[in-house]
């Protein structure tokens, strides 16, 4: 009798475990339909002309709307090679940069008592709260004091003000957390404190930097405001303004707009797919100690 | 050449005085322990001696060389941490090849120098592995394995055993003993465990508040405690502590109401209250009336070998007696307790000891 009881009650906690499951997982697959929903439509459309984006929004390309026509317009019109490798250059750089600065910084906050340490902790993330955009006038004075005008080196010194605060606080955070032995061992085994940082603490981090990585990088990618008005002459053109070429007073040529986005998003997948393994163990590692 | 001296070394963070002037010498292949509660600058006098810890006052001396401005890698120094600190992206060989690749050592005498430490602590099949794949005591064996591979002259061990649970506890205290017989390096070490000190030590140096409060061999620490906090914080349970009246040359004293107890300790003239001080192993019990003093039992721990017996004694709280496994009181009778003299002590107000009149005279 206690035995049937028993295995009863096992068998409703493991209903109610499955029941449970399965509703996160509905949760979870209606988020990501409605997230990847838009992008979805994008990639469609790019894949028709012009009658089938405004007859049949949502319909699948097929005989008389399937058209490579946006395609072809991007690949020839326009110098989007040059705006692919604008972008990239200007992201990349600034990722490095924002990456390379604020883990060293975030080490000194973290690792050395000094004077001011905290004021100076302080002062580097309090860009956090104040808009950088607040400061565009400000920025294209010093960029024109500077001769830096219609350059991608000012998109990434903009770029790379932009994402310090986060990537300072973040790595602050996280580094303070690391253990004070490990990096006294080294210092035991004869390590300069360079090398205690990048042969020790940059390992033992890279989780927590391949995160900012990818919460870096996304603004900087879509940025159109900065591009638009440090850097909108031909040859420094991003992806983001290249695309407003197609988008007229009067017309505007959707299966070009449409199709220079779904080639933009590519980088940012490849960008995404070198970081997310990484980013997942930098959001477990919290969790699930090991 | 690897003696290590302190001459008055202190240490303060901006306003907090944390060593107040700590002198010691330490011999060439002497195994001391450092011990004393939580909080009492064990570590950081460790890490000073490492040269982890900038030095506020006095010298750290290493084979004759005054080394406070020599880094810690220069000092012929190694150490072993609490939390072992193994690097977590290198595996075992690589985590006990570090130090020597760095120092641009040979390959084959790298190799060399590893197999021989692995050997030494059993690490052989494990050298393949990341840490995270070694249960804790082996982690701890790769971090001495570390240290063995330096080949330092001095070990610096900072609470080493204290994340293991207490089997492997014993186990890797007997191995780090045996290491210790084998390389013959002098080793410094800190506990807050007097098990561990007692059994690892040459020396034991207890340290209080920033202060060293005594040095001696475990016996001498155990028989002839300088001050009342060495004789509480040595042995286990610890000693029980009597309020006691003075009479006569001074040296006869009576506590809770028993007949003079002659205590054999030199004479001195000191003010206030005195404190008897026994160990709960060498209380006697006797039949009520029979012995110094009578006295109820609370509480009887029977741990199979031995019983320990708990008493209510005023404002003395726990009294702790010690009895053979055997022993068949209990709860709520009363006994009679009895003090053999040679096992007293006496402490005056300030907690210092009396010197005993016979300093060889042990208790068996
Ligand atoms: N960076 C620091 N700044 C200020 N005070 C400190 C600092 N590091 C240690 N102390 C103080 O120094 C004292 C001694 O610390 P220490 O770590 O040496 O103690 P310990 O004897 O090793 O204790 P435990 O057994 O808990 O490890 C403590 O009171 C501690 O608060
Ligand atoms: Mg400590």
């Amino acid at each position: 009798m206690t035995e049937t009881a028993s295995s009863h009650r096992a068998r409703a906690s493991r209903l109610r475990g499955l029941s449970t499951r399965a509703g996160v997982h509905m949760v979870l697959a209606g988020y990501t339909l409605i997230a990847i929903f838009p992008v979805f439509l994008v990639i469609l459309n790019s894949f028709k002309n012009r009658r089938g984006i405004f007859t049949d929004p949502l319909g699948l390309p097929g005989e008389g709307t399937f058209s490579l026509e946006g395609y072809a317009t991007v690949l020839t019109q326009g110098d989007f090679a040059t705006y692919f490798s604008n972008s990239l250059i200007v992201t990349v750089t600034a990722l490095f940069l924002i990456l390379w600065l604020g883990a060293m910084a975030a080490h000194a906050l973290a690792e050395y008592r000094f004077r001011f340490n905290t004021l100076l902790g302080i002062y580097l993330i309090l860009g956090i709260m104040v808009p950088i955009r607040l400061g565009t006038v400000a920025i294209l004075e010093l960029m024109v004091d500077l001769n830096l005008v219609n350059t991608l080196l000012a998109l990434i010194l903009v770029y790379t003000a932009q994402g310090l605060p986060v990537a300072v606080f973040i790595l602050t955070e996280f580094m303070r957390t690391l253990s004070r032995d490990i990096k006294d061992c080294a210092r035991v085994d004869g390590l300069s404190e360079y090398r205690i940082f990048f042969e020790v603490v940059v390992p033992l981090i890279r989780p927590v930097l391949a995160t900012v990585a990818v919460f870096s990088m996304i603004p900087i990618w879509n940025d159109l405001w900065f591009p638009l008005i440090l850097a909108s002459g031909d040859a420094t053109k991003t992806v983001t303004l290249g695309v407003q070429q197609f988008i007229g007073q009067y017309t505007v040529n959707w299966s070009a707009v449409l199709a220079s986005l779904s080639i933009a998003i590519l980088p940012v997948l490849g960008l995404y797919a070198l970081f997310s393994r990484q980013l997942i163990a930098g959001i477990t590692s919290g969790a699930v100690k090991g | 050449m690897s003696e290590l001296t302190l001459q008055d070394v202190r240490k303060s963070y901006g306003e907090a005085k944390v060593i107040h002037g700590v002198d010691l010498a330490v011999k060439d292949g002497e195994f001391v322990v450092f011990v004393g509660p939580s909080g009492c600058g064990k570590s950081t006098l460790l890490r000073m001696i490492a040269g982890l810890e900038s030095i506020t006052g006095g010298d750290v001396v290493i084979g004759g060389e005054q080394v406070n401005d020599i880094a810690p890698a220069d000092r012929g120094i190694a150490m072993v941490f609490q939390s072992y600190a193994l690097y977590p992206h290198k595996d075992v060989y690589g985590n006990m090849a570090f130090a020597l690749r760095h120092a641009g050592e040979d390959k084959a005498v790298i190799d060399e120098r590893v197999r021989k430490a692995a050997d030494i602590l059993g690490l052989q099949d494990l050298l393949k592995r990341r840490p995270k794949e070694l249960s804790g005591g082996q982690r701890q064996r790769v971090a001495i394995g570390r240290a063995i591979v330096r080949d330092p002259e001095i070990f610096l061990f900072d609470e080493p055993l204290s994340n293991l649970d207490a089997a492997l506890r014993v186990q890797m205290r007997v191995e780090i003993l045996r290491l210790h017989q084998r390389l013959k390096t002098t080793m410094v070490y800190v506990t807050h465990d007097q098990v561990e000190a007692m059994t690892l030590a040459d020396r034991i140096v207890v340290l209080r508040d920033g202060r060293i409060e005594q040095v001696g061999t475990p016996l001498e620490l155990y028989h002839h405690p300088e001050n009342r906090f060495v004789a509480g914080f040595i042995g286990s349970p610890k000693m029980n502590f009597l309020s006691a009246e003075r009479s006569g040359d001074g040296t006869t004293v009576t506590t809770h109401g028993s007949a003079p107890i002659e205590v054999p300790v030199q004479p001195r003239d000191t003010e206030g209250a005195v404190t008897l001080g026994i160990r709960p192993e060498h209380v006697g019990l006797v039949a009520p009336g029979a012995g110094d003093l009578d006295a109820r039992i609370l509480v009887a721990e029977r741990l199979g070998g031995e019983t320990f017996l708990h008493f209510d004694l005023g404002d003395e709280g726990d009294f702790v007696v010690k009895a053979d496994g055997a022993a068949t009181h209990e709860s709520g009778e009363t006994v009679g307790l009895s003090f053999p003299p040679q096992a007293l002590h006496l402490f005056d107000a300030q907690g210092a000891a009396f010197a005993p009149r016979d300093r060889n005279a042990l208790i068996g």
